[in-house]
């Protein structure tokens, strides 16, 4: 793997903080998904320390930060882990170097669309979106969505804004310009 | 008392959160003003796809707010609030931030001069309650669950770790409350749709935990935690408490009846608990 020379990740507001990392993995042991992690945030910010940034744009670990702020609040040396982790996502979401076959990037996309058009949330309609890429995935959940339908707890129909092309306008006039090649 | 109320997209849809903060702001003639035409606030997703974005999302509802004669927001989910009150922190510390997401508002047809305060319903039930006079529930346990965001990461309510509003809330309207230390422990949030086996073993943690020490009934602030404990435990023949709001045991306490508090929506039945003599 090539190695970046320059690091994409210098405009992130407080990464100088990482440079007071002590190594201790109290984020780590602190995570609920550090399990799930190919490097758990103590050894992420190991790597981004010593320069191994293609390793950083690769890594699955934003990708399993459920925003639980365990680590935030627990950490000795006040490093704000997991706003780095939405920033470490926002970078390789730019840079389109999100693992392949992960299936986290695939659901925030499918929520985020949902946004897009409708201004709202609509949890089945996620899930659909959601689905045509993983259609195990979807599948799987049907017997909770009956559970929950039966409760008057599943809505199909979109929940929308009065004018969604608003959010939709919203939207673009917040996107990023794509970096020139 | 008025408040403005950001219901934010899973309160419909939950097993009867609605249902009882509409009846018990109704009992204790608070007026809900839901902030008409709400949009969703991004929750754990749109700052890892793009913080003016996900700020600008946020802030929309700080210009209804202002419309709407408000100095307050109050929400009864923990992933709007610490969304909110995240877009509410960047922008009152980065100025370059706030004239950007005006801007963007601006072109929406929106004004924004000022954030309001954002608030958990918690925090309004717990000035609006009245002390328990009665014992009815006085020999039912309860386990409170805080989730991860209600007190992370700003700490502005109580401890991160180990905080204890909701049982002291629990306890001064009548009921009783079993200690535990899985009350911030993660459920595995949304991960836990996708990655069902990977975080089952997060919100059994919890429940167990919750059972071991005694109590009956689990109470939560939040739709996603109440989903995913409610739901993890219709995949197994673990102990089985029902997941409740902390609006459903409020109303239960203002002698309101179960029906009325959306409690028939939960999966797993709270009927026994709440009938026995």
């Amino acid at each position: 793997m090539s190695q970046n020379d320059t690091n994409p990740f210098s405009a992130i507001a407080h990464l100088e903080s990482i440079k007071q990392c002590i190594q201790c993995g109290t984020c780590s042991g602190s995570c609920p998904l550090a399990d799930l992690m190919d490097h758990a945030p103590r050894e992420l910010f190991a790597l981004l320390r010593e320069g191994a940034f293609d390793e950083v744009l690769h890594s699955n670990t934003p990708w399993f930060c459920v925003s639980c702020y365990a680590c935030m609040v627990r950490c000795p040396r006040e490093i704000p882990v997991t706003d780095l982790m939405y920033a470490f996502k926002e970078v390789i979401t730019k840079q389109g170097t999100a693992p392949k076959n992960l299936k986290m990037p695939d659901m925030y996309q499918a929520f985020s669309h949902n946004i897009k058009e409708t201004g709202k949330v609509t949890e089945s309609q996620v899930m659909a979106r959601y689905g045509m890429k993983h259609p195990l995935d979807a599948l799987k959940n049907i017997p909770l969505a009956i559970k929950m339908q039966m409760r008057g707890r599943l809505e199909l129909k979109a929940q929308k804004v009065a004018d969604p092309k608003s959010i939709t306008r919203l939207f673009e006039l917040t996107e990023i310009p794509k970096d020139k090649p | 008392m008025k408040i403005c109320f950001y219901p934010g997209c899973s309160f419909a849809t939950s097993a009867g959160y609605k249902e009882s903060t509409e009846a018990v702001c109704r009992k204790l003639n608070i007026e809900l003003n839901e902030i008409p035409d709400w949009n969703c606030c991004g929750a754990t997703v749109m700052f890892g796809e793009n913080k003016l974005r996900a700020t600008t999302l946020a802030a929309r509802h700080f210009a209804l707010v202002q419309t709407m004669g408000f100095e307050d927001l109050v929400t009864g989910c923990n992933a709007c609030y610490a969304t909110l009150r995240k877009a509410a922190r960047l922008l009152d510390r980065d100025r370059e931030l706030f004239q950007k997401t005006q801007e963007v508002l601006h072109n929406l047809g929106l004004e924004l001069d000022r954030i309001p305060k954002v608030r958990h319903l918690l925090e309004v039930l717990m000035e609006a309650m009245p002390d328990s006079t009665s014992d009815k529930y006085k020999t039912l346990s309860v386990g409170a669950y805080y989730g991860c965001q209600l007190t992370r990461p700003d700490q502005e309510l109580d401890k991160g770790w180990y905080p204890e509003i909701l049982e002291h809330f629990l306890a001064r309207i009548g009921f009783s409350v079993k200690e535990h230390s899985a009350r911030t422990q993660c459920c595995g949030a949304s991960h836990a749709v996708i990655y069902k086996n990977e975080c089952q073993g997060l919100s059994h943690r919890i429940i167990r935990e919750i059972a071991n020490k005694g109590a009956q009934v689990i109470t939560t602030v939040c739709p996603l935690c109440q989903f995913n404990l409610d739901q993890a435990q219709t995949q197994n023949n673990e102990p089985r408490l029902p997941v409740t709001y902390f609006t459903q045991l409020a109303g239960l306490a203002l002698g309101l009846a179960p029906a009325e508090l959306g409690l028939n929506k939960l999966l797993v039945s709270a009927d026994k608990v709440l009938t026995r003599p």
